[in-house]
């Protein structure tokens, strides 16, 4: 679904991304975990050409996205969707609003409009809070909010950028459940950057653990346990293959 | 409860108010239709952003900063020759539009450009990452997002218009600070001075409370 081969990337003299290969399978629930600056985010970004590599290819089913432009890009981009920690939401546009914006941007008929978006805040559990505007939610709900507009217009891929990472652990409970669930209902293609191996070991099937902006292991996880956070590569992976305990950080 | 010599001189008050209003208008027309589309690409063009052009953004950084940089006065006796080029005259209300609007289409571009400042880039990557045109970024995200900054941008540029305009006299613009020179201070009327200043003060007010309260209705965030 996913592949990068021989991928690199340089902000100026700093190589944030190394010769980096990997690739996801779809309907999978991958996982990319690493410590910060580790070049996980960075990463993500590549995979829907946020971030253009200075090398390498990244291919999506069976497009290539390297030599796309303009108007071919943005198509791709509209089924690669995103979320972000931030959860980037447009403050002033009600729930409804900014859920709608991916249709509107695809040039989904207006009449159609309405079914979908309700649908979409109706599976993870918001309908009711359509006329809220963003600043009146909490941060779960926020998040709901921005995975129902990268659900809205059906992607086949969901790359999620520290989706959890502001959230306290209920919270977190409840977006990775709404992520499994659209996962399991759709067959979306689900790509999990994260710091938190809880997070990771949670839901993801394979992760790839980075270091110094290259991939330091893969390894496939049962989706049981928690693990200790390690703020190193081999922290990470020793967790990961022992199948971990909680700990707290 | 109006004085006498306000009802006195209301015919050349209202003139002069009209004069302003043209004068103003012409300038916040300019300001909407060049000054926002130029604050827009001068803010698309800084570095980091959607379409950045060092050379682009440098020049255009440069103009902007030159026009707000002259002094008023001067920059209406400066462009006399354009103004004449232009209109076909130097002298009037019609002629002084042209240097208001130059200094409007400067002022808020500056002040457009500051305002999408502050638009969170978090809601631009998500608007990228989307796959949103350019196009579309600016009307249904940079906009829609500092749509209250824009506003109170307006109104605060709508109040420099006014204080321009009371400059054109100099070149025949009229308006209602000129009447105040004129007929107020160049004729020992400082009482009628002192109400135009007032009348002045009043409309201030008036736009500058006007502005924040359609600033804050907007503002959802």
């Amino acid at each position: 679904m996913i592949t990068l081969h021989n991928v690199s990337k340089r902000f100026g003299s700093f190589e944030a991304i190394e010769s980096v290969s990997l690739s996801i399978k779809s309907g999978e629930i991958y996982g990319i975990i690493g410590a910060s600056g580790a070049g996980k985010s960075t990463l993500l970004r590549l995979m829907n050409f946020i971030e253009k590599p200075d090398a390498g290819d990244v291919i999506i089913g069976d497009e290539t996205l390297n030599h796309m432009r303009g108007k071919r890009i943005r198509q791709v981009r509209q089924s690669v969707a995103m979320i972000f920690q931030g959860y980037n939401l447009v403050g002033n546009k009600t729930v409804y609003d900014n859920v709608a914006v991916p249709l509107e941007l695809a040039k989904v008929p207006k009449h159609d409009h309405e079914e979908r978006v309700l649908e979409s805040l109706r599976f993870v559990g918001l309908e009711t809070l359509k006329d809220q505007y963003p600043g009146q939610l909490s941060g779960g709900q926020k998040q709901r909010v921005a995975i129902a507009r990268a659900i809205v217009n059906q992607p086949t891929v969901l790359l999620c950028d520290e989706p959890t990472s502001s959230l306290d652990p209920n919270t977190t409970a409840e977006v990775l459940e709404v992520l499994q669930r659209i996962n399991r209902a759709f067959g979306v293609t689900i790509v999990i950057v994260s710091h938190e191996m809880d997070v990771i070991k949670s839901v993801c099937e394979r992760v790839t653990v980075m270091a110094g902006g290259r991939v330091y292991d893969t390894v496939e996880i049962e989706p049981t346990g928690v693990g200790k956070m390690e703020q190193s590569a081999e922290g990470f992976v020793e967790r990961l293959k022992s199948g971990g305990e909680h700990h707290d950080t | 409860m109006i004085p006498d010599i306000l009802l006195e001189y209301q015919t050349e008050i209202w003139v002069s108010i009209g004069e302003t209003f043209i004068m103003v208008g012409f300038a916040i027309l300019a300001a909407l239709l060049v000054g926002l589309p130029i604050g827009t690409f001068l803010f698309l063009c800084r570095k980091g952003q959607l379409l950045e052009n060092q050379a682009v953004f440098s020049s255009l950084n440069l103009i902007v900063n030159i026009i707000r940089s002259f002094p008023f006065l001067l920059l209406v006796i400066f462009l006399i020759p354009f103004t004449r080029f232009v209109m076909g005259t130097a002298i009037g209300t019609a002629a002084a539009t042209v240097p208001m609007t130059i200094i409007a289409i400067a002022h808020y571009s500056r002040l457009v450009e500051q305002s999408l400042l502050d638009v969170p880039r978090g809601v631009i990557e998500a608007a990228v990452s989307m796959g949103a045109s350019v196009k579309d970024i600016i009307i249904k995200f940079l906009y829609v997002e500092a749509r209250s900054a824009l506003v109170l941008s307006m109104t605060t540029s709508t109040i420099s218009f006014i204080s321009y305009s009371t400059i054109m006299g100099v070149v025949g613009g009229g308006g209602i600070g000129d009447f105040a020179i004129r007929y107020g201070y160049q004729q020992f009327q400082t009482d009628l001075m002192i109400y135009i200043i007032i009348i002045m003060v009043i409309f201030v007010q008036f736009i500058q409370y006007a502005g924040i309260t359609l600033a804050r209705k907007i503002d959802k965030r």
